[in-house]
């Protein structure tokens, strides 16, 4: 006969049992009772002898009662449960369910009343009505015995039934101590079954995570830990602090550190991070931390709790410091081979359009200088040379102040920064080029050399703060540009830092009743930039009173939106906390109120993914304006900024925001693009790719220009070769239309941003950790999109600049333990999803073998193609510390 | 490039820019060339089908973060409605879009002949032809989907200009529709005695993958893409095929090897193709091909033009059975009672992994058989099936039910209302008999 004789009986139920779905009683229950003459002699045989127990169970012997349930129960476990149909003792113990259940009450004999609860909680598996959660009733009467040798089916069962009667219990505020005993058992089974999801599912229903600590071990605890934190993005309310904060306990407790910290930086909470430090001694996994922390652009302070020794503070404050970064970008240049600096002619490579490409000459000269210097300090950023503001010495000396001039007026300021933009990171030799234009007389030169100093600072700190000392004195000049240019500088070089010198200086300007409103406007901002995500009162009191103080004509100004967005950036990503000066938000004027209350809003909740926030701007973008109110704008990058946090919300949001172009007003439909933009920010998936193309031929102008930007941020430092293309088709269909054409080629600098080797995308780390200056430097530069005409085609294109805040080499530079580069093999391939599955499931598909530094693109992931080293951080992103194995040994 | 002769016979072509639906109508600005930006080669996506797919839902285990992620899903769901329901309420569009269809049947005129796109020349021109002969090189009409065209596809042309105004979406080969099985059969597993292993088996290589995905996923294998049935005849293949039929939810196609066989050159691969494609679209799905081997045999040297043919039919089989693109939810099931006449290529592991027999019937076997089909008999007392369960002789199946049904018939001429134990012993000759191809029980025995 077959191993597992199946009966069509069978077919209705069986592997269909779900986790907390109780088993339904098969639906051809009649059917099968009619048949029960032609059943095969062995099945026959074996109803016979079951319902010779069931009888013998009810006999007044106890004696003869224990043989019979030992016999029913060895019959119970001994038929091989298959996941097709019902196990043919259960099924012939069906009928007799109701008569076992009467004996059950009538038996005196609590030993034996005990070893028939067991059998009849197995029974009531498939017996039990919905509901009734009679198999867990029966269960905490019986024997409490080993609760996986009855199958993994009943374990689940049970557990699907102890999350109901759990929810019940809640209600009436019942005990429920016997239930948590019984849970302890489940989840120690689960966890020993490699059912870790199952497990945690349990035990969130119960609501009680704290059981899981102690049933994690070394083989299971990155799983669990990979289940939490991945759950945790899509939980909701406080749930989610306490999963993370219950990953964040198993990791330390299994000196898993770097996961440790990388939970702490989600959380942000720096106590936790403080903890990593000081509970980890491994002097090199401490390096790793900083270079962690180095990434995520926290300012974090080394106390004596985390390092005596004076020599290592010194290095990890210089990881911290990112004074390293530009050493380590170069490095990657190197290999890859694109040192050789690139002129915007090579980027917009007009000889491969037909005809009138070159015919784009007549227009505007101005224009045109002024976006080759916005393409040449994108594609040249960080690398140090170019060939239009640092030629080489020998030829003239005035080379690159030649240039410089060939722009006009408030173009200067821009080219002067963008000399800041090819010097970034590198401090040095960035202020010893710079200092030139400090002594030229035109004002514009020295506001854009300013920009420049924060531009070259931007990310890197210093003790002696060369921008502050640099930029101090020009904050309070006469003339509103250099003002623009140091406040500007200052924001973007000290983003994140919460430095205290800056608010008292930029505080005092925001009050000043005389200030220019310009001057007040990117005060704000860059407060709102150095408290970035503080909540700092303090600060945003200053702005609200300058917000307050602003007359109705100021208000509607384009530039005023900087102040609203300053005051979010104080509130990115800090949800409630926001609430109170969203209050008081309300009272201001009316041309501004709804536009600062999208602003908190988009800003408070970004990265949170926040579906009831993304609700409330969608039911504003649902409106249609007749006053001509702007705050829309704000809102639909909102929905962008909120959903970003995890892919599906990106995806669903894509979706909405095509729903929003087909039926939104003019308004909405111009931010949608920048949205997408933000969603899908050096991320060019092709969906969008398509849409943006679409727009971009928009008969409206604004909407085809904030198209034509936002190709370009999601092209950001990809090289893509499609984006590429559009662009030059493009270029060649705006060629009569100068402002589209600067956007074209602001867009084509973009794809090509740092020779493709930089990102835009502020989520790092597996795309788990969101870095809060990256995303206030996007939406800065968003929010001024928003009115293209008035600032980025006006006299503001300097705003532009807010992106090199989100710019990081998208490299993996692997270093030994001396920090000095290591080349080791490595696989780059699309990352896979592999949260919640058994073994050890590959995390990469489609790779390629390279040797480090490697680029990573957009999804990508990379792993060690060699045992020799051990990466003391699992996610190989930015630097990664290797240790040699010390368990390798080389093949012979 | 393609800028070849614009023809006169796009001049009616209304304004480029028309499909953004949002047209203002300023004159000044007159637009320059459309946007050059579908290529000419087509991505593989089905339209409007493609724009709203929901994204994939990762851990494919049963758990609370794929329930949580499906949450999310539908509360953006949710949120579209709302929005799109707003809008829908604050400005009515029915009558616009009303007067626009309008405006657009005018345009396309009545009737439209149907045609054939040859060539896409440039954004708006192509070259066409119709069933009578010659082809034309005409415009396009700016309200077709150009995404949705592509050379060789069947379109609508106006009936005087020819120009491209529709294409006939969804051509599927009617051949294939038919295939579809609407109606369940009514065979249930309950109907088949015996084979209970086969029926395991059959359920594991193919109702499982379709409706628990997740259980492989958790052992870390890949279901078996499909499974092969072979055995004497009236063993029972097509009868299990219809119980899976009868109790599967997914799409169930079914075809007969010979189907496959078409009249002209290159009809029975494309049916084939077909059928693949219209199962990937109705996935999940499982597509039964009976008496596989008219079409699977073995291949060799053939000589004729017919032979040749059958041969690129199997082919094509193999290629969409396990070829460069992967079915996702497509089980096939094959049957064939001369499993050692099929191509060795057909049935390596990667195509169909599992071959499952259907034995003869043991005594066991038999004695469900008989028990089912007479179930529903009226016998008389003395009827005694064990003589016919215990006999020597090779029954199918089939033949058991022949034996019943004869009986049947014997006692129906004599107007008898029970099946008397004389009926069946007649009944088992007179089956054994012509079974035998004429030669009578017992002769050589």
């Amino acid at each position: 006969m077959a191993p597992e004789p199946n009966k069509a009986s069978g077919s209705g139920s069986g592997g269909a049992t779900k986790n907390d779905a109780p088993l339904k009683a098969p639906p051809s229950k009649k059917k099968e009772e009619k048949k029960d003459d032609d059943l095969s002699e062995e099945d026959l045989a074996l109803k016979q002898q079951l319902e010779l127990y069931v009888e013998r169970v009810q006999d007044p012997e106890p004696g003869i009662q224990k043989l019979a349930l030992e016999s029913l129960r060895q019959e119970i476990r001994s038929s091989t449960s298959s996941m097709t149909s019902v196990p043919k003792p259960l099924k012939f113990l069906r009928p007799h369910y109701g008569t076992l259940k009467a004996h059950y009450e009538k038996m005196a004999d609590i030993d034996l009343k005990k070893y028939l609860a067991d059998i009849l909680s197995v029974l009531a598996l498939t017996m039990s009505a919905e509901g009734e959660r009679e198999s867990l009733k029966y269960r905490l009467l019986g024997s409490e015995g080993d609760i996986g040798s009855w199958g993994h089916e009943y374990v689940r069962n049970l557990a699907g039934e102890i999350a109901q009667e759990y929810t019940k219990r809640q209600s009436e505020e019942a005990s429920i101590d016997d239930l948590i005993e019984l849970v302890q058992q489940i989840v120690a089974f689960h966890m020993k079954h490699n059912a870790e999801p199952e497990a945690v599912d349990l035990l969130m229903e119960v609501e009680d995570l704290d059981i899981l600590s102690k049933h994690v071990d070394k083989t299971n605890f990155k799983r669990t830990c990979l289940y939490l934190t991945s759950a945790a993005k899509y939980l909701p309310g406080p749930d989610d602090l306490v999963v993370l904060k219950i990953a964040y306990e198993i990791y330390l407790k299994f000196g898993e550190y770097s996961s440790a910290l990388q939970i702490a930086l989600f959380l942000d909470n720096l106590q936790y991070i403080k903890q990593v430090y000081t509970s980890c001694d491994d002097v090199q996994q401490k390096k790793q931390f900083s270079y962690i922390l180095a990434r995520h652009g926290t300012a974090f302070e080394l106390d004596d709790d985390i390092t005596s020794d004076d020599v290592h503070r010194e290095v990890l404050e210089e990881i911290i410091n990112n004074t390293k970064l530009s050493e380590g970008y170069l490095t990657l240049a190197r290999d890859i081979e694109v040192m050789e600096p690139k002129s915007p002619e090579d980027i917009y490579k007009a000889h491969l359009l037909e005809g009138r490409a070159s015919a784009g000459a007549s227009v505007d000269s101005a224009r045109q200088n002024l976006a080759a210097t916005f393409v040449n300090a994108f594609v040249n950023a960080g690398f140090g040379q170019d060939k239009l503001m640092t030629p080489p010495t020998d030829s003239s000396s005035g080379g690159s102040a030649n240039w410089l001039f060939k722009n006009k007026d408030h173009g200067k300021t821009s080219a002067g920064a963008s000399l800041g933009m090819i010097l970034m990171w590198d401090v040095d030799s960035g202020l010893a080029q710079l200092d030139k234009y400090f002594h030229c007389n035109d004002n514009y030169a020295i506001a854009g050399a300013l920009l420049g100093v924060g531009i070259v600072n931007c990310g890197i700190r210093n003790d002696c703060d060369p921008a502050l000392a640099l930029l101090d004195d020009f904050v309070d000049k006469e003339d509103s540009s250099v003002r623009i240019g140091a406040i500007m500088g200052l924001g973007i070089a000290y983003a994140g830092t919460q430095n205290e010198q800056i608010c008292s200086k930029l505080s005092l300007i925001l009050n000043d009743a005389k200030a220019p409103p310009d001057v007040i406007a990117f005060a704000a901002i860059s407060l709102g930039l150095v408290f970035v995500g503080s909540c700092n009162e303090e600060v945003a009191q200053a702005m609200i009173f300058a917000l307050m103080d602003r007359s109705e004509s100021e208000l509607q100004e384009p530039l005023t939106r900087f102040l609203p967005l300053g005051l979010g950036l104080l509130y990115l990503g800090k949800q409630e906390r926001v609430e109170a000066t969203a209050e008081v938000s309300k009272t201001f004027n009316e041309k501004i109120r709804k536009y600062c209350d999208m602003t908190l809003l988009s800003c408070a909740y970004a990265g949170t993914g926040n579906v009831l926030k993304v609700q409330n701007l969608l039911g504003h973008c649902a409106e249609h304006l007749e006053k001509g109110e702007t705050h829309q704008g704000p809102a639909v990058l909102g929905i962008a900024m909120i959903a970003m946090a995890e892919e599906l919300g990106l995806e669903m949001a894509i979706r909405s925001l095509e729903h929003l172009l087909q039926y939104g007003e003019q308004n909405i439909r111009r931010a949608v693009p920048l949205a997408l933009g933000l969603l899908c920010i050096s991320n060019p998936k092709v969906n969008v790719m398509d849409t943006l193309s679409r727009l971009s031929h928009d008969t409206d102008s604004e909407v085809a220009m904030a198209a034509v930007i936002s190709l370009g941020l999601i092209g950001a430092g990809t090289n893509n070769a499609r984006i590429a293309g559009m662009l030059r088709n493009l270029s060649s269909y705006y060629y009569k239309d100068a402002n589209l054409l600067f956007c074209v080629r602001i867009a084509q600098g973009l794809v090509h941003l740092g020779k493709g080797l930089l990102t835009l995308n502020p989520y790092h780390s597996d795309r788990f950790l969101l870095s809060p200056t990256a995303l206030a430097g996007l939406t800065s530069m968003l929010h001024a999109c928003l009115d293209m005409k008035a600032i980025i085609l006006g006299k503001h294109h300097y705003v532009l600049y807010f992106l090199v805040l989100a710019m990081q080499p998208r490299m993996l530079l692997t270093v030994d333990e001396n920090l000095k580069p290591l080349s080791v093999p490595v696989r780059v391939g699309q990352a896979v999803d592999v949260v919640g599955q058994a073994g050890r499931p590959k995390t990469i598909t489609g790779f390629q073998t390279h040797s480090t530094p490697v680029l990573l693109a957009a999804g990508d992931r990379a792993e060690l193609a060699t045992e020799k080293y051990i990466p003391l951080s699992p996610i190989l992103e930015g630097f990664v510390i290797l240790k040699e194995n010390p368990e390798y040994r080389e093949d012979q | 490039m393609g800028q070849g002769p614009s023809g006169g016979l796009n001049r009616q072509l209304p304004g480029d820019r028309k499909q953004d639906g949002s047209d203002k109508k300023d004159k000044k600005f007159e637009p320059a060339a459309p946007p050059a930006r579908v290529g000419r080669k087509q991505r593989k996506q089905k339209g409007p089908e493609a724009a709203a797919r929901l994204p994939t839902v990762t851990p494919l285990t049963k758990c609370k973060l794929r329930l949580l992620k499906l949450e999310r899903i539908k509360d953006y769901l949710l949120m579209e409605e709302e929005f799109v329901a707003n809008q829908e309420r604050l400005k009515p569009q029915e009558e616009k879009a009303e007067e626009d269809r309008s405006k657009v049947d005018d345009l396309r005129g009545s009737p439209m002949s149907v045609g054939n796109l040859e060539e896409l020349i440039d954004e708006n021109h192509a070259i066409v032809s119709s069933s009578v002969g010659p082809e034309y090189y005409v415009g396009i009409l700016s309200f077709v989907d150009k995404d949705q065209l592509e050379p060789g596809c069947a379109i609508l042309m106006h009936n005087k200009v020819l120009s491209v105004v529709g294409l006939l979406q969804d051509e599927v080969d009617p051949m294939v529709s038919v295939m579809k099985v609407e109606k369940a059969p009514l065979e249930s597993y309950a109907d088949i005695g015996g084979l209970d292993a086969q029926i395991q088996e059959i359920k594991e290589a193919v109702e499982l993958p379709l409706t628990h995905p997740e259980l492989y996923e958790d052992i870390g294998i890949k279901p078996p893409k499909g499974v092969i049935l072979y055995g004497e005849p009236g063993t029972g293949k097509t009868l299990l095929a219809k119980a899976v039929a009868n109790s599967t939810s997914a799409t169930f196609l079914r075809v007969v090897g010979s189907e496959l066989i078409q009249k002209y050159l290159g009809d029975g691969p494309k049916l084939v193709r077909e059928l693949f494609r219209v199962a990937d679209d109705l996935s999940p799905s499982i597509v039964f091909i009976d008496e596989i081997d008219a079409v699977g045999t073995k291949r060799y040297d053939a000589h004729s033009g017919g032979e040749r043919e059958i041969q690129r039919t199997m082919l094509e089989l193999l290629n969409q059975l396990d070829g460069f693109d992967s079915r996702g939810d497509v089980k096939v099931i094959l049957a064939t009672n001369r499993i050692e006449s099929l191509d060795p290529a057909l049935l390596r592991p990667g195509r169909i992994d599992r071959k499952i027999e259907f034995p003869l019937p043991d005594i066991k076997t038999r004695r469900r058989i008989f028990q089912i089909h007479t179930a529903r008999m009226t016998l008389a007392d003395d009827v005694n099936l064990e003589e016919f369960v215990m006999t020597k002789d090779e029954f199918s199946g089939a033949d058991i039910k022949a034996i019943c049904t004869e009986a049947g018939l014997l006692a129906l001429r004599e107007r008898r209302m029970k099946v008397t134990h004389t009926d069946f012993k007649k009944a088992k000759e007179k089956v054994m008999f012509k079974k035998k191809e004429g030669v009578p029980e017992g002769l050589y025995m």
